[in-house]
Formats: C-alpha cells, structure tokens, sequence
C-alpha cells in the first residue's frame, strides 16, 4: 500500500530529540502477522496518537516498547537504549521511566484505591516514608479529580473513575513516557472529552511524552500533536490531525469522513 | 508461553507444557530468594487459605472420623475387637484418610480460587499492570500464594485430624460409652512417630502441589472469560492428581524408611 507522507513543517522548529525509534518492527501471534513493518519515532514532549481499526495490532507497538512482547525482528530504542536486548534488571529500570495505562484501568481489584496508588510507590520506587506516600497520592488524586475516592474499591467506582485512577496510579511514579491503550473505549462522549482533557493536561503538567493508542477521533483531535494511521500491520499516513483531515489516502479519509 | 501461540498436539503439547512448568518453577524458586518478600501478602495469604478454610476442613474431618468408626464397627465387633476401634481410627486418619481427604479440601478450595483469581487477574490485564510499573508479580502473587499454601496444608491436616478424633470419639458413644480420658490414651498410644511424621511431611508436598498448580494455571490462562474457569478446573483436576502420584510415592519411601 502507498504511504503517505504528511509531516509537519520542520524547518521552523528546533531539533527534537527522539526518545523513542521504531525501526522495522515485526510480530507475529501463530500464522497471523500483525505488525509488518512499523517505523516511528517520536520526540521528547510529544503526543503522538495511533489511529487505527480494532484488531490491527496498534496496542502491540506499545507492549513491543515496554517489553510485554517480544518482537520477532526489528529495532526499539527508548532513551537512545535497544529494548529487545535488555535483561530483566535494565527493562524494569527502564518500565520505572514508562506510564502504561490499560483499556480497562487494571486497577487490582482486590486493593483500595489508595493501595492501588501506594503499590508502584512501596514497591518500585521503594518509598518509606507514610507522610511523603501519603502527599503523592492526595497529589495526583487531586490532578485527576477523585480525592473523595480514596478508600473506596474499584468495584465501586465507574468506568471513567476507573480510567481516571488508573491514570492517577501510572503517573505517581512520575513516568517520562506515558503510553495510552486506547484511554477512551468503552465511556459516554462526555466522560471521553474529559478524559482526553486529563490527559492532554496531565501531559503539560509533567511533561512527559505519549503515545495514544485509540480509535476515538475526538480523543485524537484533544490530545494529538501528530497522528499516525496505522492499517493491516503498517503506518500508511502520519500528520497534524488537521493536515490529515485533508489528505487524499483513502483509509484516512475513511477515519476523519465524520469529522467537521 | 501464552505469547507465542503455537499450535502444538499431542506429546508435543504435553512436553511443552512440562517445559513451561520448569520455567515457572525457576521463576518461582528465584523470587524466593530475591530481596524485598512481601510478608504482608504472604500473612494475607494465610489467614484467606489458612483460617477461611478451617471450617470446611473441620466439618468433613469430623464426619469422617464419625463415619469411620460407624464402617469399622461391624467388622471389628465380627471379630470381637471392638476395643481396637480408637487405634485403628487413629492410624488410619493420622497415616492417610486425614492428610489425603484435607490435601483434596484444599485442592478444590484453594487452588481453584487461585487459578480463578490469577487467571482474572491475567484477563484483565492486572498482571501485566503490575510488570509493566516495574513491580514483579511473581514475588508478589506468586511466592506469596505457594509459601502460604505449603504451610497451610500441614497446619490444616493436623487440625483436621484432631477434629476427626473428636469426630469417632462422639460415634463411638452412640453405642458404648467410653471415657475421653481412655479414648485420647488409646488414640495417642497406638501413634507412633513414624506414623505421623512421614504424614507430615507429605502433606508440606501436597501443599506446595496445590499452590504450585493453583499459580501456574492462573498466571499462564489465555486472555479470555473462558479460560478463567478452565484455569480455576484444570488446577483442581492437575492438583487433585498430583496430591494421589505424591501419596503413591511417600507411601513407597515411608514403607523404605520407617517399615522395613
């Protein structure tokens, strides 16, 4: 399939540093070949959304980056370093740098949300001290609007509170890489606007670089610095979400018909 | 691993499958050791299987020992050692009925809820949650669940094993009245060493089988409602095999040992 190429002027802007390079990614479930050549990068500060349809494989890029998944050929480097050669102390180094929020929240349903938040802290960053613990954790409750849900069970809350605190759990840790499966699945419009929101301000407000992993257009118009089209295991068109909204690639014309 | 969906058949499958359970043994034994064990959970974990699993074991020790001693009666009255009913009760319950009838509670109890629980845990990505925040689940849920099991089982056996006592000593007053004084000198007379440590001992095993296949089916369930419930049955039917090849051989090694 012919790629498009719709990049954004780069001549006004400085150089960016690329925290994250794909290079030729392949992957494979059995006989099914999901990912058949995936090239990215993407620059520090950056929000980068992947659009695509169910099932193409958008959410194995990013478990390919934090090692979840082993690729079957092909090159991540994050933070200039191969993630496919890494051993189990570097990649768990390397996940301490990296925010990963799930579809659903995986919160541990078995914890209060306040167990919830503490358990990256206690046991990845190894923290100690109840009062600095507790001051984390009103902090990013607070950014995420859900003080009041400290101590209730994730069975209690809803489907938007669960994304909220899931989001909440993934940047305690203070991530400089945040990577979104699609955040949005599953909530009303209204919930969905808010959340692309939280995510759009969280990132200003720690600065972290994203991946957006969604189908959602308005969550991609929200969040999106550059966006990325992904269809039958390849990227076949990346560009500003307005560029794209012109563009004559017919799968990403398909994607943005709805959208005035 | 559940990563790579091979297709495998037969023999094949079965070796494959043994080769996973090494793995996973190595995981396990190698988180035991590393830093940072997670007592919490692990006392956590005793008092969910330990003390939730007090009752049951205690009820069906109880009736088994009731119902023991009602079977036995005629038999014995037949040959008119209707006094040797406390000894032959007590070995029978010490040596096997007690460790092999609690190993198999447990199995359907507490492996089941294991692999149910991990397996859950697996389909919605809490699993992967937890590795990718640079935790590690296997010292968390894993090392935590095998070591609580395989102290809990002893523990339980024995209980049960006072209970069912208790159980002959009300049976055996339906029709004679003998003192508790005499029945518990009887009992405890006709025990030898070698009667209840070799039952010990094979129970610590027992428990460690039904934690062991508990955890190794649930952590390695596939990404589906289904396959949480075949993960919580095949732990049940892998773990209540286990318990009766273990028995086999302890029976063998005690006869080596104790009886010559």
């Amino acid at each position: 399939m012919e790629a498009v190429k719709e990049k954004k002027e780069a001549t006004t802007k400085p150089k960016k540093e690329a925290i994250i390079v794909i290079k030729g990614l392949k992957k494979s479930f059995g006989k099914k070949k999901v990912l058949k050549d995936i090239n990215l990068e993407v620059d520090r500060g950056e929000n980068v959304v992947v659009l695509g349809k169910s099932g193409e494989g958008k959410s194995v890029t990013i478990e390919c980056i934090v090692g979840l998944l082993t690729p079957d050929s092909g090159s991540i480097k994050v933070f200039g370093d191969e993630v496919t050669d890494m051993n189990d102390n570097q990649l768990k180094e390397l996940r301490m740098k990296i925010g990963f929020l799930f579809q659903s929240g995986a919160l541990f349903d078995s914890m209060t949300v306040r167990e919830n938040l503490e358990f990256p802290l206690t046991r990845v960053l190894k923290m100690k001290n109840q009062h600095e613990i507790d001051e984390r954790v009103n902090e990013v409750l607070d950014g995420v609007g859900l003080l009041d849900a400290v101590d209730k069970m994730p069975s209690d809350l809803s489907g938007g509170m669960r994304k909220r605190i899931g989001l909440a759990r993934t940047l305690i840790i203070k991530p400089e890489i945040m990577l979104y499966d699609e955040p949005t699945t599953g909530l009303d419009p209204i919930t969905s606007r808010e959340i692309s929101e939280l995510i759009l301000n969280m990132q200003k407000k720690y600065k972290t670089t994203s991946i957006i992993i969604t189908h959602d257009m308005e969550c991609a118009r929200i969040t999106s610095d550059r966006v990325v089209i992904m269809d039958d295991g390849e990227y076949i068109a990346e560009g500003t979400f307005e560029s794209l909204q012109k563009s004559k690639n017919e799968i990403a014309r398909e994607f943005f018909k709805d959208i005035s | 691993m559940a990563e790579q969906e091979l297709e495998l058949t037969g023999w094949r499958k079965w070796f494959a499958e043994v080769g996973d359970q090494c793995v996973f043994f190595t995981r396990f034994f190698r988180n035991i050791f590393k830093g940072g064990f997670e007592w919490s959970e692990f006392i956590r974990q005793c008092y969910e299987i330990g003390y939730r699993s007090m009752m049951l074991v205690g009820i069906t020790s109880f009736i088994m020992g009731a119902v023991l001693i009602l079977q036995l009666r005629p038999s014995l009255e037949s040959f008119g050692q209707v006094g040797m009913l406390p000894k032959t009760l007590s070995v029978s319950l010490i040596r096997e009925i007690g460790p092999v009838i609690t190993a198999l509670i447990c199995a359907g109890k507490i492996s089941s809820s294991i692999g149910a629980e991990l397996g859950s845990m697996k389909v919605t990505e809490q699993i992967d949650a937890m590795e990718v925040s640079g935790a590690n689940p296997v010292q968390y849920l894993v090392v935590t669940r095998i070591l609580a099991v395989t102290l809990m089982v002893p523990l339980l056996t024995v209980i049960g094993d006072v209970i069912g006592l208790a159980g002959g000593f009300l049976a055996l007053n339906i029709k004679d009245s003998v003192s508790y004084t005499l029945y518990l000198h009887k009992c405890v007379d006709s025990i030898d060493f070698s009667d209840f440590l070799p039952a010990f001992v094979k129970t610590i095993f027992f428990g460690f089988a039904i934690g062991f296949v508990g955890c190794y089916k649930g952590f390695n369930s596939n990404k589906g409602t289904e396959s949480v419930g075949l993960a919580a049955n095949s732990a049940v039917v892998t773990a209540s095999l286990w318990i009766f090849v273990i028995d086999a051989i302890a029976v063998q090694v005690t006869s080596i040992l104790f009886y010559k």
